[in-house]
């Protein structure tokens, strides 16, 4: 355990951990949108920024890319942290207009109005503001890599090779899951997991046996079994609900007899 | 798999930066980055197909579409421009029949405009290939670009 010095109080906090992580443990408010708990930081949006008050090397710079290390001192309101932080809010609700998740966060911060709101930015859609969480759930975690961000400069979007169907995806969402901006868009209609965002790459859909519901895409159930060892082969079948009430019957009785 | 690219991926194969030097190699080869290409990239690399799109479309180095034979760049610099150069540009553009950034029909010319080239002074200046042409006018570039037709 080591001591570090938030805002003129101290904490205690992991050898090695990230200051953004202190910040969240602690209850500590900061806006971020690029950092996610399951996922590599990143540094990208630039928002979680803090100073860092003495030390080898003060100055302003992104908490989630930060190693705290013992003694380390930061402030989360020093007025340039502020400064920067309202700015970079606003060029998002300019970036993501139609995101009504960075509204709140930008007003949650003080941040109403954008003087960006004019800019013309390209190709992206309305609502991502390019944090990449998508990109490296679907490469570092899922290991499938269907998406990356595609163009470069005001073109930049996040896309599938071609801007087609992709052959990659499996259908698991977990892009919209982490998406902090609520900008993916999937649509299960039937037998059909339809994501739009990835321009309507359509998976087909398994049904529970014994309930009936549609509770995963046939791709996402070949992934699993192809990275796991020794999975039950009757979890193919089941839903998560139904897997549950298997097991239960199955166990339950040995101890409900004594 | 094509045999030019299994040539390709197996003279760069376990060399580090192995990626960008191979879509180097697929433009320089094809001319282009053929999307069929990249799927057998993407297969033989273990990289997936969506970081070699990204790759292809961040630099301008790359490709996704055919190219011309010769590279006509317009430049629309501060100095071309105010000489008139976005007037070459839509000149030449008129006369091959394509929008910068596309390939003529028959795979002659590619047009693209370009920031300065650094001789302002031959303003407005049309380079093509490697070629630098200075105080163009749509009639010259008439002249010019039909020594470059076969
Ligand atoms: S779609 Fe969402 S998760 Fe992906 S880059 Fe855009 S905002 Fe981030
Ligand atoms: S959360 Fe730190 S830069 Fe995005």
């Amino acid at each position: 355990m080591i001591t570090v010095t938030i805002n003129n109080k101290k904490y205690e906090a992991n050898e090695g951990e990230y200051a953004l992580q202190v910040l969240k443990r602690e209850g500590i408010e900061i806006p971020y949108l690029c950092y996610h708990e399951a996922l590599s930081p990143y540094g990208a949006c630039r928002l979680c920024m803090v100073e860092v008050t003495g030390g080898a090397r003060p100055g302003i710079t992104t908490s989630c890319t930060l190693v705290v290390t013992d003694g380390l001192e930061i402030q989360t309101e020093a007025p340039e942290v502020v400064r920067i932080r309202k700015v970079l809010l606003e060029m998002y609700l300019a970036e993501a207009p139609g995101s009504e998740a960075i509204q709140e966060l930008a007003r949650k911060f003080g941040v109403e109005r954008s003087r960006f709101a004019d800019f013309d930015i390209e190709a992206k859609g309305d609502r991502c503001v390019l944090c990449g969480r998508c990109v490296r759930v679907c490469n570092e975690v899922l290991g499938v890599g269907a998406i990356n961000y595609a163009s470069r400069g005001t073109k930049s979007n996040i896309n599938t090779p071609w801007y087609g169907v992709s052959s990659a995806c499996i259908g698991c969402t977990a892009c919209a899951y982490v998406c902090p901006a609520g900008a993916i868009d999937i649509i299960d209609s039937g037998d059909e997991r339809i994501m739009e965002t990835w321009n309507r790459t359509t998976l087909k859909l398994k049904e529970c046996v014994e309930t009936k519901e549609f509770f995963a895409t046939e791709k996402v159930i070949d992934h699993v079994y192809s990275k796991a060892l020794d999975l039950p082969e009757d979890l193919k079948e089941v839903s998560a609900g139904s897997r549950m009430r298997r097991r239960a019957s199955e166990f339950l009785p040995k101890y409900l007899r004594k | 798999m094509d045999e030019k690219v299994e040539k390709i991926i197996e003279q760069h194969q376990g060399k580090p930066g192995t990626v960008i030097s191979v879509l180097e190699s697929v433009q320089e080869n094809y001319g282009y980055l053929p999307q069929q290409i990249l799927e057998q990239v993407a297969q033989a690399l273990g990289v997936p197909l969506a970081q070699l799109f990204s790759m292809a479309t961040f630099y301008s180095a790359f490709s996704l579409k055919p190219r011309g034979k010769h590279t006509i760049y317009a430049c629309l610099g501060t100095a071309c421009h105010v000489r008139g150069g976005a007037r070459v540009l839509k000149g030449v553009s008129q006369q091959i029949g394509v929008k910068p950034g596309d390939t003529t029909d028959d795979r002659q010319f590619t047009l693209e405009t370009v920031r300065c080239i650094g001789c302002c002074s031959l303003a407005p200046v049309v380079k093509v290939n490697e070629d630098v042409y200075g105080y163009t006018t749509t009639d010259k570039m008439r002249g010019i670009l039909d020594n470059y037709k076969e």
